[in-house]
């Protein structure tokens, strides 16, 4: 064990853990990585491509090696972070990326065929022969990918969503953030104040400076508390702030459940989008290693960590550690360790003036290889030319900070260069209205830090108009950091730069010699920074060492930037908690309930729920029911719910003249009591939907319009009413859920409605084809009836208020018993408009037009309308292709919708396609399979056989063109 | 009087209603709505003694209520009036301008808390990207609810309506009920 005193845990309570299916124990407050750590367990995982072992290299979410399998079952979650992994009691952990026990990786083969593995191998190998790769090599290569492997099973959690709104956003809660959020706070701003920590403090936790002469804990604990007591203020903790979206819109994941054996009756994870007037990006600095011969083995890291490690875990990764540093930070490191009886055994300096800062060994030079596969057991320094090999269990690593300007360079905002701290800051560009603080953006020293979040919270809200003094801040140290760069020390071996994606200085060599030397193309053809840490603590370094090679200063050599997310955001979480049937909402007709009593099936349309058909005990096939309930409706009457249609009412004293221009054909003219078919277009001329335009009285005209356009045409409406003709008198509105609509269609369709109309004279004389009125039904309910067919039948639409729909079917059913009542579903109502050559939403697809569809005549040459003029252009004139029926010679074939037409004899290609079929079914009528379809010249190609194709499932039928109405040519079932 | 039986937007004969703590969702299901736009040179009415009022808010009368939904548009409430034919009645009160049915085109669920405005607010919040604290008695907006739009009105500090369209009316009291459900897990 190498526990130390102090530290941020409880002792009193023990919390017990698995990690690969041994036994341990920590504490409350602990990691997974600081109690591996504290167990003695340096080895933690296998790297990515060579399989090399692996250790815990940093003490935040920016971990390149420590990834772990957390839980078991449904909720076993890959690619964790030992290090942000809170520990609870009964945690589960299982190391990743290896076959065979982690201390013995079979695949570790891989590292003895690096010199095949280099950056880009894939380009150059795996080629030979050519029919290995779909068979062989591809799946090879997929099973080895990849890091961690996923449960495969349903997410069982909750997750949830939510909108914040605030004055000031401030990421991270360290030094500068506090100062921001009290600053901010104080001044009565509504402040949100979010760090992806389980505890607030950021690097305040992991450092031994007093703050005022006390140990820093004790300030962050008041500024807590004075926050938490503020109305106006909320914190949220283990919440990372992932990305800064447009017009102000954070997003945020809070990490509810996360750190709980079970999330019980809470939801796991919550989506947060926070609205900012203005934000503080206070996320500190990330510090950067110096790669060497053999870098990676565990026990190396970063040398901040291995000091936060000892400070808020009390724990060292060994009992004699040595470090290696180009900076006076790394001197921390080795102090902190000795203050709690951690023997250092050097401190290896690459500054030639460097001093002791304390009383252990310094040496002047560089470390330039270390050994011990499983664990650190030495490195090799090389000083003045001399080599030398120390004993060690642990190396930290101190190459100078680099500013976390992740967020800051979303947005395209790409970091500058500065000179004299050798980092990259946020430049200008950027999200809008967000302000770097702290080591953010290079000022990182505690009391810089506290200045400048303070400083940056006071500025935001003055940009706001708010007034805010900033807070008076403890007395803190202000060292500067001494830093001379050595980006990395040269020499044979391998020395990794990038450790989660096995990338190496070799590799980067390898890039710029195959001529791979712009940031962007070095990042890709090596893979550095592509993992899941986003290279955070690789990097720069890789651009410095690709500005050695090139001899380009580092500004020139190109910038790294970032997108979000900052961390892996989970699909779940994004979801936002609807799953399931609920993953979309449902619309539900007014007949629904009733429906399904009855058996139906149904089926989705767009976000509607329809009834498709309403099978019967012993029918076992579909088409026996659709047959049946087609057959049903011709015979006796159907009754169908058809409330998904579109309804959007239009009055004012200018409705007809809007409703002239809406449609390619005169609305204007139409009478009160009547209704007319009406075909839309696209401003393109080309045919967009088409309805019913019903005019109730003088000023008053409700339009229908197909399901799925119903919102389209309501939108396009408006946009005409606002925007194209503002000048005329009209108003609209939809009312497609306020009526339930019934279709009641077939030869006893009117004795039907004769029983349930209060008093109302449906005769032919009376109420003709297409006429419209206003009535009431079974006792007085109001209503309104349309004689409107898309059968073909003798048929009306009844409209009630919907609460009354279900009723009414009922109703009717009960009524229409002696009569052949039966309910159809759209399976049948397709089939019988098929049977009648009417257009619909395949006839309608966007490529056709209103010659094409036999209905040219209705594009009034008279008036103008949206799309006449278009219509008429010379593009479309030698369209020649239009909607013929098609039946199939042999009536035992059948026609597929999709197929295209040739002609016989012709062979099957794009130059010589002459059309394709639109729309199919079986014609219970004419007791085969029938089609809608463009053909060239169909009008003068009556009775003639084409062919037609499906080349790729390889299907030919021979059909004869016909008349598209297949049922009743005349129309005199319509007019009886 | 006709003898068929209604139904509620939720499909059933009675209005939903249930309680989640400290909130309590209950289906409105007599809730009279009805469109009212002004027509050209039209002067703007005050109908049933109601002053309508301008965007973003909500005005309530006797027995009826008002919110804007669009230049010179209104929505009209009238409590427990959905059985008659309010259109017609409002209609009356309003010559000049465009009245339309709209009492069966939505559905309406009424959000009371028992402990002031902050349940209210923590709802809100999770539900749509409204700031909730700028969204105060007599507020009324259109916005975004788990990919439907609704009608929001702030009915009092410590009531809120949902107005949604009828056909997602099971869709609406799912999100709500979910929504206000999980409220309840967090609250201690």
């Amino acid at each position: 064990m190498t526990r130390l005193t102090g530290g941020l845990i409880d002792r009193a309570r023990s919390l017990r853990f698995t990690f690969d299916g041994r036994s341990y124990s920590g504490h409350p407050g602990d990691t997974l990585a600081s109690a591996l750590l504290a167990n003695g367990v340096r080895l933690m995982g296998r790297s990515f491509k060579y399989h090399r072992p692996r250790g815990v290299f940093s003490a935040g979410s920016e971990e390149p090696n420590a990834l772990v399998e957390l839980r078991s079952g449904a909720r076993k979650e890959p690619n964790t972070r030992a290090t942000v992994a809170e520990l609870y009691d009964g945690l589960e952990a299982a190391s990743q990326n290896h076959v065979g026990p982690l201390g013995f990786d079979l695949l570790a083969v891989n590292d003895l065929f690096s010199s095949f593995f280099a950056a880009g191998f894939y380009y150059k190998t795996f080629m030979w022969p050519r029919a290995f790769w779909e068979k062989l090599y591809e799946p090879a290569i997929r099973r080895a990918a990849g890091l961690g492997s996923l449960s495969m099973q349903p997410d069982p959690d909750a997750y949830d969503k939510g909108f914040l709104h605030c004055d000031l956003l401030v990421i991270g809660g360290g030094a500068a953030g506090l100062s921001a959020a009290l600053t901010a706070g104080r001044a009565g701003a509504r402040v949100i104040l979010a760090d992806e920590d389980f505890r607030l403090g950021g690097r305040l936790l992991a450092e031994s400076h007093a703050l005022d002469d006390a140990p820093a804990t004790e300030w962050v604990a008041r500024a807590e508390a004075e926050l938490a007591a503020l109305p106006n203020v909320r914190i949220l903790r283990r919440t990372t702030v992932f990305g800064a979206f447009d017009h102000g819109v954070y997003g945020a994941v809070e990490r509810v459940a996360d750190h709980l054996p079970e999330p019980g009756r809470q939801v796991r994870q919550t989506l947060w989008r926070i609205t900012a007037r203005r934000a503080v990006l206070a996320a500190g600095a990330i510090e950067r290693h110096i790669p060497f011969r053999n870098n990676d083995r565990p026990g190396i890291m970063l040398a901040g960590a291995m000091r936060a490690y000892a400070n808020r875990w009390a724990v060292s990764p060994a009992k004699r550690v040595a470090i290696f540093t180009n900076n006076d930070d790394g001197h921390r490191t080795a102090l902190d360790l000795a203050a709690k009886g951690v023997e250092v055994a050097a401190v290896i300096d690459s500054r030639p003036d460097a001093r002791a800062q304390g009383n252990y060994r310094l040496v002047h030079g560089m470390v330039s290889d270390a050994r011990g596969r499983l664990g650190l057991r030495g490195v090799q320094i090389d000083s003045d030319g001399r080599k030398e090999w120390l004993d060690c269990g642990a190396l930290g690593v101190a190459g100078g900070w680099n500013p976390n300007v992740h967020l800051a360079s979303h947005h395209r905002g790409r970091p500058v260069w500065d000179e004299a701290l050798q980092a990259f800051v946020p430049g200008e560009g950027g999200p809008r209205g967000l302000i770097a603080a702290g080591a953010a953006k290079g000022q990182g020293s505690t009391a810089a830090a506290l200045r400048s979040g303070a400083e940056a919270a006071a500025e935001a809200l003055a940009q706001l108009g708010i007034e805010a003094r900033p807070a008076a801040l403890p007395a803190a140290e202000d060292a500067p950091a001494g830093l001379r760069p050595l980006w990395h020390v040269p020499g044979k071996g391998r020395a990794w730069v990038d450790f989660q994606n096995d990338v190496t200085v070799k590799d980067i060599k390898l890039a710029h010699q195959e001529n791979m030397r712009p940031v962007e193309h070095l990042k890709r053809w090596t893979t550095l920074g592509m993992a899941t840490d986003q290279g955070k603590t690789a990097n720069v370094t890789a651009l410095a060492v690709m500005s050695e090679l090139t001899g380009k200063p580092i500004p020139e050599t190109g910038t790294t930037i970032f997108r979000p997310p900052y961390s892996g955001v989970s699909l779940s979480v994004l979801g936002g908690g609807d799953t399931g049937p609920h993953f979309r909402p449902r619309r539900l007709t007014p007949t629904h309930e009733w429906a399904r009593t009855q058996g139906a099936v149904f089926v989705e349309v767009g976000p509607w729920m329809r009834a498709q058909y309403f099978p019967r005990p012993g029918e076992t096939h579909w088409r026996q029911t659709v047959d049946r309930e087609v057959l049903a409706t011709r015979k006796g009457v159907g009754i169908c719910d058809v409330t998904t249609l579109g309804k959007v009412d239009v009055q004012g004293a200018d409705a007809g003249e809007f409703l002239d221009r809406i449609y390619a054909n005169a609305m204007k003219s139409l009478r009160v009591g009547m209704v007319r078919y009406g075909l839309m277009l696209r401003e393109d001329g080309t045919a967009w939907d088409d309805g019913t335009c019903a005019r109730l009285a003088e000023d008053h005209y409700v339009v229908t319009t197909t399901t799925a356009q119903a919102g389209p045409v309501y939108r396009q409406m408006e946009f005409a009413r606002q925007c194209l003709w503002p000048e005329l008198d009209v108003q609209l509105i939809s009312t497609t859920d306020a009526w339930a609509q019934i279709a009641v269609a077939g030869p006893n369709a009117r004795r039907l409605l004769e029983r349930i109309v209060d008093g109302f004279d449906l005769s032919n004389e009376a109420f003709p084809f297409m006429a419209c009125a206003g009535l009431t039904v079974c006792g007085g309910l109001k209503a309104r009836l349309f004689r409107i067919s898309f059968s073909g039948e003798l048929a009306y639409e009844i409209a009630v208020p919907a609460r009354y729909g279900q009723a009414l079917v009922e109703r009717l059913m009960e009524q229409g018993a002696d009569l052949g009542a039966t309910p159809y579903g759209t399976e049948a109502l397709g089939v019988m408009r098929i049977e009648k050559g009417h257009a619909a939403g395949n006839e309608l697809n966007g490529q056709t037009t209103a010659q094409m569809l036999g209905l040219g005549r209705m594009v009034s040459s008279k008036k103008d309308g949206i799309g006449a003029v278009m219509s008429r252009r010379e593009g479309l004139a030698a369209e020649t292709r239009v909607l013929v029926g098609l039946q199939p010679v042999d009536p035992a074939q059948t026609v597929l919708a999709g197929m295209h037409l040739f002609a016989e004899g012709a062979p099957h290609r794009t130059e010589t396609d002459q059309g394709w079929i639109t729309s199919a079914c079986h014609s219970p009528h004419v007791g085969s399979s029938i089609g809608l379809g463009f053909l060239a010249n169909g009008g003068a190609r009556m009775g003639e056989t084409v062919i037609a194709a499906n080349p790729l499932q390889g299907q030919k039928v021979a059909l004869r063109v016909v008349s598209p109405h297949f049922v009743d040519p005349e129309g005199g079932r319509l007019r009886d | 009087m006709t003898d068929l039986v209604p139904i509620t937007a939720l499909g059933a004969r009675a209005p939903a209603r249930h309680a989640f703590g400290a909130l309590t969702i209950a289906e409105n299901a007599g809730l009279a709505l009805a469109s009212l736009a002004l027509r050209r040179d039209a002067a703007q009415p005050a109908p049933l003694g109601l002053a309508l009022p301008g965007p973003g808010a909500w005005q309530a009368g006797q027995g009826v209520a008002a919110f804007w939904t669009g230049p010179g548009q209104w929505m009209i409430e009238a409590e427990e009036r959905a059985a008659e034919d309010f259109a017609a009645t409002l209609a009356a009160e309003a010559p000049g301008c465009s009245v339309t049915e709209q009492s069966d085109g939505w559905t309406a669920f009424e959000i009371a808390s028992d402990r002031g405005g902050a349940p209210i607010r923590a709802l809100l919040e999770k539900l749509v990207n409204i700031d909730a604290a700028a969204f105060g008695p007599g507020s009324a907006t259109r916005t975004g609810l788990h990919h439907m739009s609704v009608f929001l009105i702030r009915r009092a500090e410590d009531r809120l309506a949902v107005i949604g369209m009828r056909s997602l009316a099971g869709a609406l009291w799912h999100a709500l009920g979910e929504t206000a459900g999980r409220l309840k897990g967090e609250r201690t």
